[in-house]
């Protein structure tokens, strides 16, 4: 029966996604670059929508909500995932409106009327069954993903307007977005790059021998040097693992401690962040918003003896306050801090901020 | 494991197209073939205990899978049953698991070898394949590994049968288990194996020579490694178990390829790691430790939080101070959760606790004021009030009553019932099982039919127990283990690992006497041979001067011993000197006296004299008949007076050359005892130069007045010994002659 087949096929899929996730990241950080984690998963959710059996858009965000539950269950640092999965529920949201008519605006606002007599009838609204559903979603989803495509090149276009000539320019680790930010500005202008090598994992080498490849003047320093070199600095840019929902930012350790000395020195930290990091989780102590890895990078298991009497931890992310960060550059154009709840309410639906 | 997956296939497709299309397989040995967990393995296997709540077949079944295995054996023959029902309820059997699991159950298996035997017989392999146990806990990227054992064995035309995998740890590790403590020598360039051998708390190790003198010429002796108990193995590994049928372990068979290295042409490689983490639970010590490395995620992403499992109701949040908790956990007031905790859902513990370092299971209760500290409780616990627990395991359905304190090392197997108002001393093991109904089990060597148990369990509840040993409320035996056992070839049944052995003197002892005799068996064959020879060498002399036979002919057969025991010229002429100054001793008892020592050994001499002159040719062959002389009559120290003529007599029989004897005597001493020997002997020296047989060159000799022998020689020069041995500048002395000089300062 090639239509079980079809089902085994992407439980298959899934299955194998779920266990990738949850191996994801030896030590530094994800396996893959974010970018590449929403790409993979949005692919997955565009093959769920075609290849699940449902009959409205009610079964399918119900189908499409459990597995990101599950997804997001599976590795809770990798909030690009849960994202993801909130972009597709919206895209249902919006397309199911479309072929029933409503106009998307009235869809779209909110009001405290509206929040106190939501909830169940919105349920209700989409069992309505339509016949080119289907086709719809999977249209916008391919969108979603032309958009994902784009996201660091947008990104990087902006580059010349915030970089000027013989600036110093300060990051640190390594950011797929920041590199290809600093590398477009380097076709045009010339600049100096100071790069924080962000221990243990010292990402920041790898980005200083990427940078240097193109002839950016490349220096990098200790992480306990970040304090005193900041004086020198014109600008810091940085990338991030998660923009929050109030604005600031879960971002590789260390990061604090560089928004920290900017902030001392008054010098301005540009966040290079696509959309798609846009989570609408907050900075709780919750527990899933620290990841610790094996403390091995930080006191190697070869140390012997002295492991028996100490503790060893090696957390991987850091939170920035949104008050020490002066601009994020994502896709669409520059944004301050306290626009990002705007953003927000663009970009995901409220129902959908708790899958 | 898709993304490794895929890379895998890209690289396979320019590489090795055929070979690669296969899937990867393991063998997972899921029985460990010892008692070392008795009485808790009585009742559950070994690879269903709980690590951090998670059975140990989990880890390494996750181990494999996130490696890549496509097709995994797991072999199982203690209680084989449970461990199928285990594995049918995961997720490892799930259809659309990446890792295909096929068990295979017999009661017939008795060691690894047996299913290595199995595994030839049954052609399950058809590549190569990685052999685990079923209690390895790891996170180690073998793929890299693999690639290198593939890559080999393609350049070398299958040599390579084996590929260890090691994980660096220095010594007095924690997680570094004194059983499995190896000695590594081998190859730094190609990472094969020359030498390997388990110290087991040996102070001297003793490597053949022969390793060292292969093509390479840089070697590494390794004590820095960690034996993960991970093998990736070829195809013939199978083979050659089947083969060798007395192959019964990894140790076994490692050694046999070592040893027979020349004749199969087989080689074992290592591959050591640095990152990762590797271990094999192979007793509760390790138990302990492995389960804490846990905790603290040195085996990240293998962390309880993880619920790799994909157990529902297994998740657990992780916070500050490696804190786990699972659903549904109550903690009462007061109570502190210090660091490296992990509590299993639904388990409730009371006010004022302080707990630390543990583990503790689903559905238990503690009560107030308890204190854990490194305890590892499994499911269902109880634990009163008042309890102490330190490093000790408590198993599934115990129940600890109030004020109970478990000293070190304390052991409840499952159901058992403790106090109250008890404290357990360092060390007990309590079980349900009776001992003595395991000594009457021994007889039929092997248990693996739960029938028994429940049969022997019946007998138990006839035997009442000891409220003095288990508390007025208590169920259950104070649990030994049978004496069999610790002369059974295998290792002490110690539950807890050899470090913490009650006599661990003796017991290494033991251990080292029968390791030095299998050394000498199998591992290294010189020292035998050297003996052997000896021993030849003086049953051809005896029967040349029994019967007659010229020493040409001696000569003849020495030689030819030579050729058969792969003996040097060195130590041929070392061996001949040594059995011939003992040869009195050999026939008369070593109670002579010096005088007719030396009377029955001149003769001797004389008649040897062609042997020895066939054998010191060149000036080195002198120097070294004189220091195996020296060596010899440093033993028998009350006979030294009688070196000096022997010196005489064969200087007189052209054996020596004065001047080999001179620059022996003038050379520096190896030691303190060597010095005076040559102090005494120094005057006598003299004479052998200038009486025993009147030489051409000397002319005379003199004392300098410190003690140093001054020799005058016809050709001007004058040769200076001194007393000690040591050479000193020569520097004009007053006291002397004028021309002279003499070693004073």
């Amino acid at each position: 029966m090639p239509g079980a087949d079809k089902e085994t096929d992407l439980t298959e899929r899934i299955e194998a996604f779920l266990a990738d996730l949850k191996r994801g990241g030896s030590g530094t950080g994800p396996l893959r670059g974010s970018g590449e984690m929403a790409r993979e998963t949005t692919y997955l959710l565009r093959r769920i929508t075609a290849q699940a059996r449902w009959s409205s858009a009610g079964d399918l965000m119900e189908i499409i909500r459990n597995e990101g539950r599950r997804m997001t269950a599976a590795q809770p640092s990798e909030t690009t995932v849960g994202n993801m999965v909130r972009r597709v529920l919206k895209i249902i949201r919006e397309e199911y409106a479309r072929s029933r008519g409503s106009s998307e605006e009235t869809e779209q606002q909110e009001s405290l009327h509206k929040l106190l007599t939501a909830g169940e009838l919105s349920e209700e609204n989409f069992r309505q069954h339509f016949v080119h559903l289907k086709a719809n979603v999977i249209e916008a989803i391919n969108e979603l993903l032309t958009e994902l495509d784009g996201t660091t090149d947008n990104i990087a276009m902006q580059a010349l307007e915030h970089i000027h000539s013989n600036e110093v320019i300060m990051t640190v680790g390594r950011s797929r977005t920041v590199e290809a930010f600093l590398k477009d500005a380097a076709r045009k202008r010339k600049f100096h790059v100071i790069v924080a090598e962000c221990a243990p994992f010292c990402q920041g080498h790898e980005m200083a021998t990427g940078l240097s490849k193109v002839g950016i003047e490349t220096t990098v320093i200790a992480d306990a040097a970040i304090f005193a070199v900041m004086s020198r600095v014109n600008k810091v840019i940085i990338g991030t693992q998660t923009v929050l929902a109030n604005g600031g930012l879960r971002a590789v350790n260390g990061t604090h401690s560089v928004a920290l000395a900017a902030r001392h020195h008054s010098t301005p930290l540009i966040i290079c962040a696509p959309m798609f990091k846009l989570s609408p989780q907050f900075p709780n102590e919750e527990d899933t918003f620290h990841k610790f890895v094996s403390p091995h990078e930080v006191l190697p298991f070869t140390a012997g003896e002295i492991l028996s009497k100490v503790n060893v931890h090696c957390p991987v992310f850091d939170y920035v306050p949104p008050e020490l960060i002066t601009l994020f550059i994502s896709n669409i154009g520059g944004n301050a801090p306290s626009y990002i709840y705007r953003l927000m309410s663009e970009l995901y639906h409220p129902e959908d901020h708790k899958l | 494991m898709s993304s490794r997956g895929g890379k895998q296939k890209k690289g396979n497709v320019t590489s090795e197209q055929e070979e690669e299309e296969q899937p990867l397989q393991a063998v997972l040995v899921a029985d460990s073939f010892n008692r070392r967990f008795f009485p808790i393995s009585k009742d559950q296997p070994r690879a269903l205990l709980p690590l951090g709540n998670v059975a140990m077949i989990d880890y390494t079944l996750e181990f494999l899978t996130s490696t890549g295995v496509q097709e995994t054996f797991v072999f199982c023959c203690w209680m084989s049953n449970k461990i199928k029902d285990h594995l049918l309820k995961s997720k490892w059997c799930r259809p659309t698991s990446p890792n295909v699991v096929h068990i295979i159950t017999s009661d017939l298996y008795r060691s690894l070898g047996d299913v290595l035997r199995d595994v030839d017989a049954k052609n399950l392999v058809r590549n190569d394949f990685i052999l685990v146990y079923g209690d390895v806990v790891s996170n180690i990227d073998v793929s890299q590994a693999l690639q290198e054992h593939r890559h080999r064995r393609k350049v070398d035309k299958n040599i390579s049968v084996m590929t260890m995998v090691f994980k660096e740890s220095s010594p007095g590790h924690k997680t570094r288990c004194e059983e499995d403590d190896v000695i590594v020598a081998m190859d730094s360039k190609s990472k094969r194996v020359l030498h390997y051998q388990k110290t087991q708390g040996l102070k001297k190790l003793q490597f053949p020579m022969n390793i060292f003198q292969h093509g390479s010429d840089e070697f590494e002796i390794r004590h820095d490694l960690l034996d993960c108990h991970i093998s990736i193995c070829s195809p013939q590994v199978a083979e050659l178990f089947t083969d060798n049928f007395d192959y019964q372990t990894r140790n076994d068979f490692v050694r046999g390829i070592l040893v027979n290295e020349e004749i199969l042409g087989n080689q074992i490689h290592l591959y050591v790691t640095q990152d990762g983490y590797g271990a094999r639970v192979s007793n509760l010590q390790m138990y302990d430790s492995v389960s804490l490395d846990m905790v603290r995620r040195w085996v990240y992403p293998l962390t309880p939080e993880a619920n790799f499992t994909d157990q529902q109701g297994q998740g657990c949040t992780h916070s500050r101070h490696n804190v786990y908790r699972g659903a549904e956990v109550s903690l009462g007031h007061g109570s502190q959760m210090e660091e490296n905790v992990l509590i299993g859902r639904d388990t409730s513990i009371g006010a004022n606790c302080h707990i630390s370092n543990s583990v503790i299971g689903n559905n238990c209760t503690i009560g107030d004021n308890v204190v854990l500290d490194r305890a590892h409780m499994w499911n269902n616990v109880h634990v009163s009030s008042n309890v102490e627990i330190h490093q000790s395991v408590v198993c599934d359905g115990a129940v600890v009553k109030e004020a109970v304190r478990l000293n070190k090392q304390c052991v409840l197997a499952y159901n058992v019932v403790i106090g109250p108002n008890l404290s357990l001393p360092e060390g007990t093991v309590v079980s349900m099982h009776h001992p003595e109904e395991e000594e009457e089990d021994d007889d039929d060597e092997f248990l693996s039919d739960d029938q028994e148990v429940g049969h022997s369990k019946d007998k138990t509840r006839q035997k009442a127990f000891n409220p003095a040993e288990v508390g007025p409320e208590g169920k259950g035996y104070i649990w030994k283990a049978s004496m069999n056992d610790t002369e059974d070839e295998e290792l002490a049944q110690c539950l807890w690992g050899l470090v913490l052995n009650p006599d661990p003197e003796s017991d290494s002892e033991s251990e080292a006497s029968e390791e030095s005799q299998d050394r000498s068996r199998s591992v290294s064959p010189e020292i035998d041979d050297v003996n052997a020879f000896q021993l030849e060498v003086l049953g051809t002399l005896q029967r040349g001067l029994e019967e007659n036979i010229v020493c040409d002919n001696l000569v003849l057969e020495i030689n030819s011993l030579k050729y058969a025991y792969n003996i040097t010229l060195k130590e041929v002429m070392q061996i001949l000197t040594r059995v011939v100054l003992e040869y009195p001793f050999q026939q008369q008892g070593t109670q002579l006296t010096t005088l007719q020592y030396t009377g029955s050994l001149l003769p001797l001499l004389k008649t040897w004299s062609p042997v020895f002159k066939n054998y010191i040719k060149r000036a080195q062959d002198h120097l070294d008949c004189l220091s195996a002389v020296e060596e010899l009559f440093l033993e028998q120290d009350t006979h030294q007076t009688a070196m000096v003529k022997v010196l005489m007599k064969m200087y007189q029989l052209e054996i020596l050359e004065e001047e080999a004897i001179l620059k022996w005597f003038s050379t520096g001493a190896t030691n303190d005892k060597s010095r005076q020997l040559r102090k005494n002997q120094g005057v006598r020296l003299g004479q052998i130069c200038v009486w025993g047989k009147p030489s051409q060159n000397v002319k005379g000799y003199q004392f300098g007045h410190c003690g140093s022998l001054i020799l005058l020689l016809q050709k001007e020069t004058t040769l200076l010994i001194f007393s000690d041995g040591v050479q000193r500048k020569q520097t004009p002395c007053s006291q002397c002659h004028k021309k002279e000089s003499c070693g004073m300062v």
